[in-house]
């Protein structure tokens, strides 16, 4: 499941619908929606903000490995690996605004895995999600069992 | 303005200038600078105290706890602390309210069941 679209804002909403309806189409429990939203969300705020400062298309593809959904996000921006944004600390009040720290922060929480890609023509983001397609994990289990 | 969040602004009756911001839609990066612009207006128009209703706020990410920072800086500019006593968040989501526990805003920012259970707490 593919979508290609310009690094906008106003594109947000849009993503994260298409997020959603390729979960689903993937067969992932829909308890995962929310946090797949969310790291996307994150993801291409900074790309967008970090990254492009300015006009560029985004490449956004889900697909399914075993019982993990995989999410890859490709961009032409400079390069820019969220894992090394500045950590935010919440406990400082003014770490709590800090650009990109809060959604980087929300992405590892609700993601397993976040491996940043420099590829020939800009960046490359693989955020998994594991253990959430129900059907296969109900094919492993009975394998298993 | 966006079609992706809603803002309606209404002031609460009583002894104190409280104005409360019912949010629907999504709050990210495109539409946070419309809540920090509604929340300035309602601040410029005489609004002591503000009720962010975020019952409606169907996605929440950190761009929106970004504008909720910036209007306790409205509110409280010479407290940068987010413990301003003059904002006040009712009834998150679900959505919304997993963002604040994930993030810990929620042992900063307080969070209430109702409109008058925040305006009894003022």
């Amino acid at each position: 499941m593919r979508l290609k679209v310009r690094a906008d804002l106003g594109q947000l909403r849009r993503i994260r619908e298409f997020v959603t309806d390729s979960a689903s189409a993937l067969g992932a429990e829909s308890t995962s929606f929310d946090d797949l939203r969310l790291a996307v969300d994150e993801a291409v705020t900074n790309i967008i903000t970090h990254g492009y400062g300015g006009a560029g298309d985004i490449e956004l593809e889900l697909s399914s490995e075993g019982s993990d959904l995989i999410v890859r996000l490709r961009d032409n921006a400079p390069s820019f690996d969220p894992n090394l944004a500045p950590e935010a600390d919440l406990r400082l009040p003014g770490d709590r605004e800090k650009s990109g720290g809060l959604g980087v922060y929300l992405m590892q929480s609700v993601m397993d895995e976040i491996i940043h890609r420099s590829i020939e023509t800009g960046n490359e983001l693989v955020m998994t999600k594991r253990n959430v397609i129900g059907s296969a994990r109900l094919s492993a289990a009975e394998k298993d069992g | 303005m966006s079609e992706d969040l809603q803002i309606r602004i209404s002031r609460e009756e009583g002894d104190k200038a409280v104005s409360v911001l019912r949010l629907n839609g999504s709050l990210d990066a495109n539409t946070q600078g419309e809540l920090e612009s509604k929340a300035q207006e309602a601040v410029d128009s005489g609004a002591e105290y503000l009720l962010l209703d975020m019952s409606g706020v169907e996605y929440l990410g950190s761009a929106g706890m970004r504008a909720i920072h910036a209007i306790t800086n409205i509110l409280s500019p010479d407290d940068p602390s987010m413990r301003s006593a003059r904002l006040k968040v009712v009834n998150p989501s679900p959505a919304a309210a997993k963002i604040f526990k994930t993030l810990g805003f929620d042992s900063f920012i307080d969070i209430h069941d109702s409109i008058d259970e925040a305006v009894a707490g003022l």
